[in-house]
Formats: structure tokens, C-alpha cells, sequence
């Protein structure tokens, strides 16, 4: 996120894309709804008729995947009516001319054709957009996990940086974070390009830098992505080591990667729970939850906040830092740290954007209002940086990237007539090993479930509660069918938390053209009733629901 | 704003028409209406016509009905197996006991009436002489004097709309004018000087405004806006376009009783000859009833209830005049109040204030209890009891305690009855003028039932917002009623009341909850010697 | 420039910005008005009475939270009319709630109580009879309330319409049957309640409290640890208290419940979802992982010892990197570990095995 969380509030237009703010966050979306009560302006667009819609100004229920065409011809309207913010764009920005001459071509009214959103809501939105001074954008999977995501995020940056809505309080480009520390792993370097602090893998001083310090010749090329590493497993890669995550559950296309891992040689796993990856598991670490360890998490917003110990780990179990040193050692290496914080000191000794954050400042100081302290963080006097871009934009200048529309990998056709997408719900949480250890959470959502637009479902003869199996061209699952008020005609929706019905054996692994993220939100499919009997009132109160208590 | 104005003000109406809080209800009306669910079920169980739609008879328990032996009525009828609950006042104290039979009030309910129906609430009638499809009273003067009365509610029903054109002639400025010059206070219990509301409003920034008719008549005792609906709704009518028109709103709402289906159609027919006869143009009348909640004749409630949300009064400052309904500069008044407008433009402020003795205007008063004729009296404000019950017949039995405004005055000995009968020297005894519902007691009734009564009418009508009413109402009717079995400790007792009592003044938000021990704490003053002690309340 | 407008708080002047009330004034300055119906975070509503004030000039006394300040006013917060007040207004309560801690304490510190003491209320104004209806057959597990501890005060009521938005709970019935409700008295489950547990979080006196610790028969509140940690769920970052028994679970310590901190501190404001306040459950489970596991030859996992494990994986690993070089290793970090674990995983990866394959999910 450019800008806080505490920002939100004071926002007055919110364009919320692709983010089911209320369930996956449900405080930013308490900001969002505080913003709305004094008066702020939302406008969601979304495939679906998510909650947020109900506090909405307008929703902008575009076709999945559109999402390229909605936003240059935003852009096409902003540069169309001249409301872009002209002394930012010559001051702060470079290569405007090249997506001025490529929105050109996208006017609202072939936009309404491609995304089902009407040129007038479309107008409406950019003018809205470009006139208000506090116009902030929230953005979340539904923009990234795309085969073209990043031209998503680069369409979205355009509208930023034409209209200059950078750089100050409660605006800016707001990607929110998915995971607990999405961001923090992102900072400490657990990427195939960057060093902690996103210093570049290939870049000479950096390179020489971190030999220095670590004492070893270190490799200068990229390595693979995780998607990539999924796809090269039994052909390039042949030993992995999987810390905290269910590749299994959460990648998608798994029945090939599952077929994949047989010609896998060793596999080490470290986590809390056996999980489906276990099964090729040559080894398996107990490792702690976060209520077991000391060490910090960066939040969506930048800010780096304490995790702290408060119970001891069951039985033989490691927290995953000590753990991890012991197989180092193991590995022949000397590493010593006496805990998370010598371990931490390390890490911002050579990555300048942390170098201020220390544990101490962590426990001791109020920095803009709250605890915890927002990079970059330069030296202990720096207050941290509540928003990006102060005075100008961090690499120089902002740099216009124009996009064109490129059509989902796999859309529907006529043997799988339904396009699919997947997500996240409110009540469960990625792979749901702990959220299905939940009573409440169980109460609440049991079980696997589709959201199928009423049409279409009596087009197939399902009811209400019915089980179905849901058809790709990668696999099958079953789950209960949800006939919602939510979904498009001709779209379905399920989530990705249940592990006896893997949204993953459904979904394309295509990957996004720069950074692999696959295509969880777009692929075809088709849905009919198992035989067997309708499922009954599973899940009490759900506000997908058609026959759901009103919102 | 605008959507909040079109959807959740019908929400007790889409109640009452799904036939009252049943299961299932909330959720289909909240999805009609486009509200929480919870909401729906918040609002109707707030309203006990709404929250317990099972009770098809409801038998007043209001002091005036209890003296005229509503009790009795109250027995019978579920002796009969009758859908029968007791209920709060009913505006009918001159036509005891009242019963409420779905929304229609019967007058003059006898056992035998019970009897007759055998079992079957459709079936119950008044057999007295009174017809339920009038609902009429007596009213006094008995002949029309446009002359010498501001209400003359024997007066011919006037549909020249002369006020009205007059007022237009005269201009805004010119009009307030005469409302100030007449001294009219509101005659709903509070004694505001109207103008000064007027005044506000009139100057407000913002320039949608609306007019708001208080007729949610609840008080034990009252029933004279009952009689002026009835009997000249066009001055209620001509006096909100008055209002309309100086003030510059451009809606008008009125709240009326949900027990007022009488009422309710003579106004509706009135507003719409006027508005046939053009006399209406572009300004729009909304009827709202109002679903049982003596509260909501607190104008702050009042406004909420009308929103469509749980009748609870709202914080003052800021007042209706400036943050009213939907948050809009709002000119509320009291149906009498609003029928005295029409007469002070016609024929001037000084006039008006010529009406009355030591404060201007005439005055309805109901007087009801131990008296020959209960009625409905329009005399000089300012009257002494003796006055008032000389012209209503005299007094049955000997005078014992009155009540001079409605429960909220508490109670007044006998040796008061050379008071004048107006806002100050009542207030200044300690009581007030409210809404001059006026209940006569002799010895007959005991004066401590009497007392119950009114703590029992508060408790069942605190809206339960603020803890001083709500408990401290619950508090002193527990007290009392324990307290008249036994004679443990009393002292002990009537400090914790009387500390209670002055809690409930202080602590209060609203009216209700200041006046609610009033009953108690003055009959402790007055009449020491009937319970059983001697003064012990400051 | 005109000067900064100013009260006389307590006898001295103090400025306020425009818009504050007087109880912003009040805490701004230190002074201390006692409050049970107010809440920062929502419109006030004045409905406690605790906080009434005296403003010279106004007949009736004036609660602090929702009366704003205006140049000039004349406050008085502390005494003989304000102080006869509390106490008589908190004996009334006393009435009608429970008077002991044991019975009046379910959840959280009850305010109430602890007021009444603090003003030395009088405690013999006798028991009202309970006529606030609860919800007893609710099967949602992990919000409780307790009707007869309730004092109406609607904090949780409107948090649920004003700051989660989803208006589940409602203020029913009238008068001293007011309660809280649902619609048609349903279970919160059945209602759309998202289980935020804000209406726990703001109760005064604990009438909506964790089901959690009823039914582990936990500790009460004030013997718990509270250890401040960050959420695990989303990329929020939510600031929560873990309460530990510490005697729990063996001596492992068991976490009983989760609240959040005071409003304004964190960038969460005081509030958390369900999975932050309610979803710790796994911590505890029977399914977790105690023991290290290797496969044996059979195929099948069995558990053996730390330094068995670490050097079957260390063999493991270095044996691709011999067979298929360092490239032929791919290490997959996680975004719900720490940011030192994400650090030593790559740093693993690039020192001892020699690669950059290292990545997590990291789509957002």
C-alpha cells in the first residue's frame, strides 16, 4: 500500500477492484465503511455482487478478466475531458505519451460491449476519479492473480499517475496483502530476484555486498518463481523444501503437479499440521504457530509490528527460526544467532529501507498515532513513512506503462459453458487448517460450496443445496451449490479453503507473463447435479445466499 | 439522505400491514423495505400494537378508565377467552372504560357489552349511547362562538380557507407577527412560546424544512386533540398550511395515533378537499400512525418514530427547529396548538390573548374521573378547578385530589382547587399544566391505586434508553407496591425512593423520565397522612 | 487571527478544537469524567448518564459525551449536585444488576462495578427483578450474553451498526424489558452476524462475553496473562492480546481468549474480525505436529528424533544438489512465517545450497 490503513477513513472515493474487502479484509473494510458513514463516495467493481456493493455508490459488475478494458477506458475518459493532473504528469512522471495514444482506442462505449459495465457508469467513475483530491485505490487478488495481472496493476498505475493522486494522505494505489506477512517475506528476501530490502540479485554492488557480509560467492542470475518451481519439479527441480505452505492445496493445477512430485526425489517439510503435500514428504518438521515464537510481521501497510511469544510449543516442536538454523548446521555452516532479534539486526544491517526499525524502537515507540513502525525507515530518528511518494515518486520518476487487452487463457466454450473463478471467503482462510479446526468457523461455512447464478442452475436442473460436481478441463470436485444473489449469470464462484474439494484441481496454472502468479480468477468450466440427494441448510445466515436473511 | 426518507419511515407500517411481529416477519420486511432485519424486529417490538399482534382487545388501564371500572371489564373478557391484554391510555377517559378492538376505540365498555359477545372479540360493541364510528365526547360550550373561543369545537367545519389566503395576504413576517403578539404556548404540555419555533425555523440555512403535527395523544387524562381531529380538522389543516407556507417547508407529516382510525379519516378527507379546492398546492401531507408508545408523544421521539426507527428521544441541544426530522429544520407543534392558528390570523394576536386571564388563549380542558359530565371544555386559560368542573356539572362525591395535567402533574389536594389552571401557577405549586388532562378524585378511589396507577402507566411506558427512567421507573413502582403490603422500614424505603425520584428528575433525557415520580413524590407531599407517615420527600 | 476558543473546565481555561465535546475537552486535559455508554469510535449517545456535567446558565445537567463545547461555556464535572448524582444514579444500577463480582463478572472487569465502588454508591437501595430477556438457546459458540448483566448502555448495538455494518444485534422490547436481540430471536449464526466479537470487545460490563472461557471454565479475566502479538490471518496486521492461563495445557499456557486493544493505539483500531478474535483454536488441536517424522524404507512416516530428522533432510538435500546441481533445489519460504524465518530460508538457499529458486505465495 502507498498509503496507512488509518488513512482510509478520510478517504472521499474509494475504487475498491477486485477485492471482497469485507471477507478477505474485514478491518480495512470497517475503514471503507467509516468513510462511506461520513459521506465518502464507493465505487466497487467486481464480478460479483459482493457486500461491499450494498454501501456502494455504484457497482461496476464487470465480466471477469475485463478488467484492462474498464480501466483504459477510464483512462481513455480522464485523457478525453482533460482532467489529468498536468503539472504532476510533466513534473513527476515519464512516458505519458504512449498510453495517451494507446487509451485512445479504448472508448467507453466498446468498453461496455467487452465488460458488460455501461459507458455511462464508466464515465461517471473516471470523472469522479479525477476530480476528487482524496481518490484512493484498493486493490487485492482479483486484480493480480490473472494471466495478465500485471498489466492490471500497470492500467491501474496509470490512473494514478495521470491524475497525480500520489504522494499525500488518503489516496494512492493500495494493493492489499492476502497474508499475514505477504509483505515481510517479500522484505526479507524470500524471492527468486531480490535480496532483503529489494536489492536486486543481479546487480554487481549488491552482489558484492552480501558476499562480503555472508562470506560465500553468491549467484547473480534469478532463480525461478514459485510458480515456475512448480512447473520445473521432476524436470529441473528434483529436491524441495517447503516451509508453512500446502503446495498442494494452494497451486494451482495440482493434479499435474501431483503427478509431477512422484518424479520428485526429497522433499523436506515444516509445518503445524500433516497437510496434503505431506504425502510426498521425505521429512516433516514440527514447526510452531505464531502465538509460539517471537519475531516481527510487515503488514499490507508497511509497518513492521512485534509477533510475540505467549504459549509454549506442543511436544518436541521448533519454532521454524530455530529450526532452521539447526539444519544449517546440519548443512556444515556455523550460523549462531541467540534469537529472532540477532537474526533481525542482521537483516537490516544491509538493507537500508529497514535500517531505523530496530526491536527496541519496535517496543518502545508511538510513531504518527500507533505502534509499530512503516518503511522505509532510514536512521533510529526516522518516524517511519505513513505514505509513499512524499514530494515526488521513490524511483524518480513515475513511469507510465501502456497496456493492451489480452483475453483470459481459457474462457468458456461450448463443452464448459460457465466461466469459474475462485476465493476467498470470510470464515475460512487459505488452505483452512486452522480455520477448519474451528467450531464457529465450521458452524458457519462447513463445507465446499458453488455459487451459481439462479439461471443457470435451472438451466441444469440444480436446486438450492443440491451437491455437484464442478468440471474443468484439469479436473473434478464436488461441492454444495449455493444459488446466489452474488454471481453473474454465467459465472460460478467457490472458494479455495477446502481441502476435499481443491478449487486447485479446477484452476489454470497459466501464469502471469512477468511475475507467474497464476490464473486462479478466470478459467471454464461447467457444473452439474450428483446424484444423491439435496444437502440440506448448511450454512446458516450466509449472505450468498438468495433465501439469506436480507443484508 | 434522500433514500433513507423514501425506505425505513415505512418500516412500522410494513409491519403493521404483515400483520404485526410473528416469526418471520423481520426478514420479510426488511427485504421489502431494504432494512436490517434486526432493525425490523428492534422497531417492532418496541410498539406494543406491533409486538403483540395476537391481542385483538386491548382494555384501558389509565387511572380515569380503572375509576370507571375497567377492571371489571378487563376480567370479564378474558374470562370470556378473549385475546385480551390491559394497555396504556387510550385518549377516551371521558367515555370510560375504553377498549381497543384492532385499532378501534369502543367508548363506555360494560361487563354486559363483554358478555354479549360471547366469547367473540369481533363480535364486542358498545351498547351505550355513544357510536364508535363518532367516538364523540361531550363538548362544552355547547353552542358555537367563534367570537369567544380559539378552538370553538361546535363551531361549523370552515372550508373557505380564509386563514389561509389571509395569511398569504398578511406575509410570513406579519403572521409571526400575530403569534407573537397572541402569547401562544404550545398546548401539548410543554407551554413553548410558538412563535420563538416559528422565528427559528423561518431563519434556518438550510432550506428544506418540514412541519410536524403531534397528535399522538397519550397522556392519562387528555382527549382533546381526539375532539379537535374529529370536530374541526380543518383548523388542524388550514393551521399547517399556515405553518407551511411561513415557515417555507415543503412537507408536512403528521403523527397520529394508531388508535385513531377514527380521527384519522376525517383529517385524511379534509386535506384532500383542500387540496382539491388548490388551497394544497405544492405542499405534500403524509399520515403517519403512530403503533402504541406513549413516548413518541415526546417530539424528539416523536421524530424518530417517524423515521422509522425505535421511538426514543433524541439529546436537546440541538432542537427540532434546527436538526428535526431526517436532520432538517422541522416546525412540530401539538394539534391544539396548530388549530389556534387559523383564528389568531383571522382576527389578530390581541384577540387571542383577550381569550385567556393571566396567560392569552383559551384552553381545552379534559376533565374526566369524579365528575358529572366528563368532557372536553374550551374555557379562558387559567380557570380554577371549581370553574372548570361547574361548567362540567359539578363534582360527584366530595373532592379529594386532582390531578390538573395528566399523569406527569402528579397529585394536588383539594385545598388547591382555587388555583388558576395555567402553565406558571401550576408549575410554580410544583405540578403543571401539561397537558390539562384533568382527573378528579374523591374518597372513593384510594389515592395510593391512584398513585400506582400512574407509576405503573410510566413503567410500562419508559422507552427504556436511558437508565434513570428505566430503572428508576421499575424501581419506584416495585418499591411502592411492596412498600403498601407491608410496614417494614419505611423510612428506609422512602429515602431510597425519594433519592430515586430525584435521580429520575435529574438524570434523565427526556421529559418522561423527570416527571415519572411526580405522581409519587406530590402525593407523599400532599397527603402524608394517607400513606401512613409524615413528609418525608424534599 | 482570532485566538483559539477557551472553557472554564473545573475552574480553568482551556481551549478546544471545534467539534469536540466536552469529554474530549476533559480527557485532553487530564480530567476525569466517568463514562459507560461511550465509545470513541461511535456517535455518542449519551444514554449512561454517568457523564452528565453542569454548564452554568443550563438548567439540567449535561452528559459530557454528546454536548459539544462552545466558547465561553462554564463547566463544573466535579461537584456537590454532580456528585449526588453518580451516586444516586449508580445505586439505581446497583438495583438492577448483579452486586457480587462472581455473579456479575462473566466476561471482562465489570465498569459498572468498579464505579459504584470508586463513588461509593449506596449498595442497600435493594434487588430489582431481572426482566430483560436473553437468548439462552443461541448455539453459536463463541458469543455469550448475559442478559441480567447488561445495562443497555447500546455500545454494542451500535458498533455492530456503525463499525461492522452488518446490524445483527438490535435494542428490543421497551422500557425495563429492553434487551439486546436478533431478529426473531435467532441464533447469531443464523443471522448476519459475521461473528466480529465487537460487541464484546466494547460491553462495559461484560453481559457479552467469550463463550470460550465459560466452557473452559477458565480463569477469570484478571488472572490471565496478556501477551500483544500481531494476527496471523490476513495482511492487516491486526494488534491483538493473546489471554493466557499460564497454568493451561500442562503448564504450556492456554490462550482463552483474544481481545483487542484500546481504540486510537493501533492501526486496527480496536477492532478484529472473527478469525482474529475467535480462530486460535488450532493452537491448541490435537492434530498438531509434536514430533519430528521421517519415511523409512516402507514408505510410511515415522516419528524419530531432532538430530535424526535434521541430518536425514541435510543428506537429502545436499544429495539433489550433487545429482542435479544447486538449481535443482527450489526452497519454498511462507508469508505466514516470520520476517527472521523468510530471512534465514533465503539466506539458506543462497549461502549453503548455493541457489536463488527460493520463493512464497506472494500474489499480493
Amino acid at each position: 500500500m502507498t498509503n496507512s490503513i488509518p488513512e482510509i477513513r478520510d478517504v472521499d472515493f474509494l475504487f475498491v477492484i477486485g477485492s471482497n474487502t469485507s471477507e478477505a479484509h474485514p478491518i480495512i473494510a470497517m475503514e471503507m465503511k467509516l468513510a462511506v458513514a461520513r459521506g465518502a463516495t464507493l465505487v466497487v467493481a467486481d464480478p460479483r455482487a459482493i457486500w461491499m456493493t450494498e454501501i456502494a455508490e455504484k457497482h461496476l459488475q464487470l465480466k471477469p478478466g475485463t478488467d484492462v478494458w474498464l480501466l483504459n477506458a477510464m483512462a481513455h475518459v480522464i485523457v478525453e475531458e482533460d482532467l489529468t493532473d498536468q503539472a504532476f504528469v510533466e513534473a513527476h512522471t515519464e512516458g505519458f505519451g504512449d498510453v495517451r495514444r494507446t487509451v485512445a482506442k479504448y472508448t467507453p462505449e466498446e468498453a461496455e460491449r467487452v465488460t458488460g459495465v455501461s459507458a455511462e457508469e464508466i464515465r461517471w467513475a473516471a470523472r469522479r476519479y479525477a476530480t476528487t483530491d482524496k481518490a484512493g485505490i484498493y486493490y487485492t487478488l482479483g486484480i493480480t492473480e490473472h494471466s495478465h495481472g500485471t498489466d492490471n496493476v500497470y492500467a491501474l498505475a496509470n490512473l494514478v499517475l495521470m491524475t497525480g493522486h500520489l504522494g499525500r494522505r488518503s489516496t494512492g494505489l493500495n494493493p492489499l496483502r492476502g497474508q499475514n506477512n505477504v509483505q515481510g517475506a517479500n522484505d526479507a528476501g524470500a524471492t527468486p530476484v531480490f535480496y532483503p530490502g529489494y536489492q536486486r540479485v543481479d546487480d554487481p554492488e549488491v552482489q558484492a555486498k552480501y558476499e562480503e557480509s555472508w562470506g560465500v560467492e553468491l549467484r547473480p542470475e534469478p532463480g525461478l518463481n514459485l510458480n515456475e518451481m512448480m512447473k520445473a519439479v521432476g524436470k529441473e527441480i528434483f529436491g524441495l523444501f517447503v516451509m508453512g505452505e500446502d503446495v498442494l492445496l494452494s497451486e494451482p493445477n495440482v493434479l499435474r503437479l501431483e503427478k509431477a512430485l512422484n518424479a520428485n526425489e526429497f522433499l523436506v517439510m515444516q509445518d503445524v499440521f500433516i497437510n496434503e503435500t505431506a504425502r510426498f514428504a521425505d521429512v516433516i518438521f514440527p514447526a510452531t504457530v505464531f502465538a509460539e515464537k517471537d519475531g516481527v510481521f510487515v503488514n499490507s501497510e508497511r509497518r513492521v509490528q512485534r509477533v510475540r511469544k505467549a504459549v509454549d510449543p506442543p511436544g518436541k516442536a521448533r519454532a521454524d527460526w530455530k529450526i532452521l538454523i539447526d539444519l544449517a548446521k546440519a548443512c556444515g555452516t556455523t550460523w549462531s544467532f541467540d534469537g529472532p532479534g540477532e537474526i533481525y539486526a542482521e537483516m537490516v544491517r544491509d538493507a537500508p529501507k529497514f535500517a531505523g526499525i530496530s526491536y527496541e524502537r519496535l517496543e518502545n515507540e508511538v510513531n504518527h498515532g500507533y505502534t509499530g513502525l512503516q518503511w522505509p525507515c532510514a536512521t533510529p530518528e526516522d518516524p517511519g513513512s505513513e505514505y509513499l511518494h512524499k514530494g515526488g515518486v521513490l524511483r524518480g520518476k513515475g513511469l507510465f506503462t501502456s497496456v493492451d487487452y489480452r483475453p483470459s487463457m481459457e474462457l468458456p466454450d461450448e463443452e464448459y459453458g460457465l466461466l469459474l473463478s475462485t476465493g476467498r471467503t470470510l470464515y475460512h482462510y487459505n488452505s483452512a487448517t486452522q480455520t477448519r479446526r474451528e467450531p464457529g468457523l465450521i458452524a458457519k461455512q462447513p463445507e465446499a460450496f458453488v455459487e451459481i447464478h439462479p439461471s443457470d442452475a435451472r438451466k441444469r436442473g440444480i436446486e438450492d443445496g443440491d451437491r455437484v460436481e464442478i468440471r474443468t478441463r484439469r479436473g473434478a470436485v464436488q461441492a454444495q451449490a449455493i444459488l446466489s444473489r452474488q454471481v453473474r449469470p454465467r459465472c460460478i464462484w467457490t472458494p479455495l479453503h477446502f481441502s476435499e474439494a481443491r478449487a486447485n484441481v479446477l484452476t489454470n496454472d497459466a501464469g502471469d507473463t512477468v511475475t507467474g502468479t497464476a490464473e486462479y480468477k478466470v478459467c471454464a468450466a461447467e457444473v452439474s447435479r450428483v446424484e444423491g440427494g439435496a444437502e440440506g441448510e448448511h450454512f446458516p445466515g450466509s449472505f450468498y445466499r438468495e433465501s439469506g436473511p436480507p443484508r | 439522505m434522500s433514500d433513507e426518507h423514501d425506505a425505513k419511515h415505512a418500516l412500522p407500517d410494513a409491519l403493521q400491514q404483515a400483520g404485526g411481529l410473528r416469526k418471520g416477519v423481520p426478514r420479510q420486511v426488511a427485504e421489502e423495505i431494504g432494512v436490517p432485519e434486526a432493525h425490523a424486529h428492534g422497531v417492532g417490538t418496541f410498539f406494543h400494537l406491533l409486538a403483540r399482534p395476537d391481542a385483538k382487545l386491548r382494555v384501558c388501564t389509565g387511572l380515569s378508565c380503572r375509576m370507571a371500572g375497567a377492571d371489571g371489564v378487563l376480567k370479564a373478557a378474558r374470562e370470556a377467552g378473549m385475546p385480551v391484554e390491559g394497555v396504556s391510555c387510550l385518549a377516551g377517559c371521558d367515555v370510560a372504560p375504553a377498549v381497543l378492538r384492532e385499532r378501534r376505540v369502543l367508548p363506555e365498555v360494560r361487563v354486559e357489552d363483554v358478555q354479549a359477545a360471547k366469547g367473540d372479540w369481533k363480535a364486542l360493541v358498545s351498547r351505550g349511547g355513544l357510536s364508535e364510528q363518532s367516538w364523540h365526547g361531550h363538548v362544552w360550550p355547547e353552542k358555537p362562538d367563534s367570537e369567544g373561543l380559539a378552538l370553538d369545537l361546535h363551531g361549523e367545519i370552515d372550508r373557505s380557507a380564509a386563514a389561509l389566503r389571509r395569511a398569504e395576504e398578511l406575509g410570513p413576517e406579519a403572521v409571526i407577527g400575530a403569534i407573537e403578539a397572541s402569547g401562544l404556548q404550545g398546548r401539548g404540555g410543554a407551554g413553548f412560546p410558538a412563535h420563538i419555533k416559528w422565528k427559528s425555523v423561518r431563519a434556518q440555512a438550510e432550506e428544506r424544512r418540514y412541519i410536524v403535527l403531534n397528535a399522538d395523544e397519550g397522556e392519562p387524562g387528555t382527549f382533546k386533540d381526539r375532539e379537535v381531529l374529529m370536530r374541526r380538522p380543518d383548523r388542524v389543516v388550514e393551521g399547517l398550511a399556515i405553518a407551511a407556507r411561513v415557515v417555507g417547508a415543503q412537507e408536512v407529516w403528521l403523527y397520529l395515533r394508531g388508535e385513531f382510525e377514527v380521527p384519522w379519516r376525517v383529517v385524511e378527507e379534509t386535506v384532500a378537499e383542500f387540496r382539491k379546492a388548490g388551497l394544497l398546492d405544492g405542499l405534500e401531507f403524509h399520515l403517519h400512525a403512530g403503533q402504541g408508545a406513549y413516548i413518541c408523544g415526546e417530539e424528539t421521539a416523536l421524530l424518530e418514530a417517524l423515521e422509522g426507527k425505535r421511538g426514543m428521544p433524541r439529546h436537546k441541544p440541538p432542537f427540532p427547529t434546527e436538526v428535526g426530522l431526517w436532520g432538517k429544520p422541522t416546525l412540530i407543534h401539538n394539534v391544539e396548538t396548530i388549530a389556534c392558528v387559523p383564528g389568531i390570523v383571522m382576527r389578530g394576536g390581541a384577540w387571542f390573548r383577550g381569550l385567556g386571564r393571566a396567560e392569552p388563549g383559551s384552553k381545552l380542558y379534559c376533565v374526566s374521573g369524579h365528575v358529572k359530565r366528563p368532557g372536553t371544555y374550551e374555557l379562558p386559560l387559567g380557570v380554577t378547578l371549581d370553574e372548570l368542573v361547574e361548567a362540567a356539572g359539578g363534582y360527584v362525591g366530595e373532592l379529594f385530589a386532582f390531578s390538573p395535567g395528566g399523569a406527569s402533574s402528579g397529585f394536588l389536594p383539594a385545598s388547591e382547587r382555587g388555583l388558576p389552571l395555567d402553565f406558571k401557577s401550576l408549575s410554580e405549586a410544583g405540578s403543571m399544566l401539561g397537558s390539562a388532562g384533568v382527573v378528579v378524585l374523591n374518597d372513593s378511589y384510594s389515592l395510593r391505586e391512584a398513585v400506582l396507577d400512574q407509576l405503573r402507566f410510566f413503567e410500562a411506558e419508559s422507552c427504556g434508553q436511558c437508565a434513570p427512567c428505566r430503572i428508576g421507573t421499575h424501581y419506584l413502582r416495585d418499591a411502592f407496591e411492596r412498600r403498601m403490603g407491608t410496614d417494614t422500614d419505611e423510612t428506609d424505603a422512602l429515602r431510597n425512593v425519594s433519592e430515586a425520584a430525584w435521580q429520575m428528575n435529574e438524570g434523565s433525557i427526556c421529559g418522561l423520565g423527570q416527571a415519572a415520580p411526580l405522581p409519587l413524590t406530590s402525593s407523599l407531599k400532599h397527603f402524608p397522612e394517607a400513606f401512613g407517615g409524615k413528609e418525608t420527600v424534599s | 487571527m482570532s485566538e483559539q476558543p477557551r472553557i472554564t473546565l473545573g475552574g480553568s481555561a482551556v481551549v478546544f478544537e471545534p467539534g469536540e465535546t466536552l469529554l474530549d475537552v476533559a480527557r485532553r486535559n487530564g480530567v476525569e469524567i466517568p463514562t459507560l455508554c461511550h465509545d470513541p469510535r461511535l456517535k455518542p449517545a449519551g444514554a449512561c448518564r454517568t457523564c452528565l456535567v453542569e454548564i452554568e446558565g443550563w438548567q439540567r445537567l449535561a452528559p459530557a459525551c454528546a454536548t459539544r463545547a462552545q466558547a465561553g461555556m462554564v463547566v463544573a464535572s466535579e461537584n456537590e449536585r454532580i456528585d449526588r448524582h453518580r451516586k444516586s444514579l449508580l445505586a439505581l444500577y446497583m438495583t438492577d444488576h448483579p452486586q457480587t463480582d462472581e455473579r456479575a463478572e462473566t466476561g471482562t472487569p465489570n465498569q459498572l462495578l468498579a464505579m459504584a465502588e470508586a463513588f461509593a454508591a449506596p449498595s442497600d437501595w435493594g434487588r430489582l427483578p431481572q426482566k430483560r430477556a436473553g437468548r439462552p438457546e443461541d448455539r453459536n459458540p463463541y458469543i455469550h450474553y448475559e442478559a441480567e448483566t447488561c445495562i443497555l448502555c447500546a455500545r454494542c448495538t451500535r458498533y455492530c451498526d456503525e463499525i461492522e455494518s452488518v446490524s445483527a444485534i438490535t435494542l428490543a422490547g421497551r422500557g425495563s424489558e429492553t434487551t439486546i436481540s436478533t431478529a426473531d430471536e435467532l441464533s447469531l449464526l443464523d443471522t448476519t452476524c459475521e461473528m466480529c466479537g465487537g460487541c464484546i470487545d466494547v460491553c462495559p460490563t461484560g453481559a457479552m462475553s467469550e463463550k470460550m472461557p465459560l466452557a473452559l471454565e477458565a480463569r477469570p479475566d484478571r488472572a490471565l496473562g496478556k501477551v500483544r502479538t500481531t494476527c496471523n490471518y490476513c495482511g492487516v496486521g491486526c494488534q491483538l492480546d493473546l489471554n493466557v492461563d499460564r497454568a493451561g495445557e500442562g503448564g504450556r499456557g492456554r490462550i482463552v481468549k483474544v481481545t483487542s486493544p484500546e481504540p486510537g493505539t493501533t492501526s486496527n483500531d480496536g477492532n478484529l474480525c472473527v478469525k482474529g478474535r475467535f480462530a486460535y483454536e488450532f493452537v491448541h488441536h490435537g492434530d498438531r505436529l509434536t514430533k519430528p517424522l521421517v519415511r523409512g524404507k516402507d514408505g510410511e512416516l515415522r516419528e524419530t528424533s531432532w538430530e535424526d530428522a535434521l541430518q536425514v533432510a541435510a543428506e537429502g538435500l545436499m544429495g539433489v544438489r550433487e545429482r542435479h546441481g544447486a538449481d535443482g533445489l527450489g526452497f519454498v519460504s511462507s508469508s505466514r512465517c516470520t520476517v527472521e524465518e523468510n530471512y534465514l530460508v533465503q539466506k539458506l538457499a543462497r549461502v549453503v545450497f548455493g541457489t536463488n529458486n527460493v520463493h512464497q505465495c506472494a500474489a499480493t
